[in-house]
């Protein structure tokens, strides 16, 4: 069991700690998912207007991925598992990472 | 992505804030059928006994690796890339994630059983759970019909007497009727915004 100081030390000792980039979530196209309704997810939990919803999932139908949300990372982790939740295939990492 | 698919009947809105549909038995015992497997499978990955049961409590699992089964492994994905972060965000959401699913099937369940004949009527909220379960439903459906690596044509051709036919008419119904009630909730939304 790590002590609440060892799990500091860990998060200092993580090289991304003392970057200012945000987390972003990634949702994935699988075969399977109906167009309207990854616009439906989308527009229901990050309130996006239909327009914006439809221009993410044609994103990801086209280009196989669309960066969908950034932010802090707790707030993108809560919003991964509510896509999850509704059967997209999301990610999340810090911008810029590989 | 799948196309969308043009919708006969199925789910139509009534009023302001319920969707109506009537189901036939077979099409009753589809849905009870697949429901009942979603909600036993999710429920095979059970949390270890030797965990803490405060840290059950909170949602916190003993599960850190992704699931064998394939099925399983795409209801509930990985988080990240990285294995550690992924096995890390998993012990701790893993839980209630599968639990939310099951609530999402087990009232698609029910609510099939108890309007047999009749009329299911769902509110918006309600219908967002259906939508996930039947999500659900064909995401699992597609595993095992390996959507991933066959065209919707090839699945078309499938002989006479590969059980898999039958599978995909499952799989190509649930679609349609997911499709349906996205379209009637759609008319909400629209006039909405």
């Amino acid at each position: 069991m790590k002590s609440a100081v060892d799990e500091k030390i860990s998060e200092f000792l993580d090289p991304s700690f003392l970057s200012d980039r945000p987390w972003i979530i990634i949702v994935w196209d699988d075969p399977v998912n109906l167009q309207s309704y990854v616009v439906y997810v989308f527009m229901k939990l990050f309130n996006y207007s239909k327009e914006r919803a439809t221009e993410l999932m044609l994103q990801v139908h086209n280009e196989g991925k669309a960066v969908v949300k950034s932010g802090a990372r707790e707030e993108m982790e809560r919003d991964v598992q509510r896509i999850h939740e509704y059967g997209l295939w999301a990610t999340l990492q810090r911008e810029g990472a590989q | 992505m799948s196309e969308n698919q043009e919708v006969a009947h199925g789910f139509i809105r009534h009023g302001a804030n319920t969707y109506v549909a009537t189901f036939a038995a077979p099409e009753r015992e589809v849905l009870i059928n697949l429901t009942e497997q979603i909600i036993e499978l999710l429920a095979e990955r059970v949390d270890g006994k030797s965990e803490d049961p405060l840290a059950a409590m909170v949602g916190i699992t003993g599960h850190d690796s992704p699931p064998d089964d394939e099925v399983l492994r795409r209801l509930l994905p990985d988080a990240y890339s990285d294995p550690v972060e992924s096995a890390e965000f998993r012990r701790y959401t893993e839980s209630v994630l599968r639990s939310r699913k099951r609530a999402h099937a087990m009232a698609v369940r029910s609510d099939v059983i108890n309007a047999g004949d009749q009329a299911i009527e769902l509110s918006e909220e309600s219908a967002q759970g259906w939508l996930g379960a039947l999500n659900d439903i064909r995401l699992a459906l597609g595993v095992r019909l390996n959507v991933e690596n066959r065209t919707h044509e090839q699945l078309e051709i499938l002989a006479p007497d590969d059980p898999m036919r039958a599978v995909f008419a499952v799989y190509t119904w649930l679609g349609w009727l997911q499709s349906g009630l996205i379209d009637a909730l759609f008319l909400d939304i629209g006039s909405n915004s």
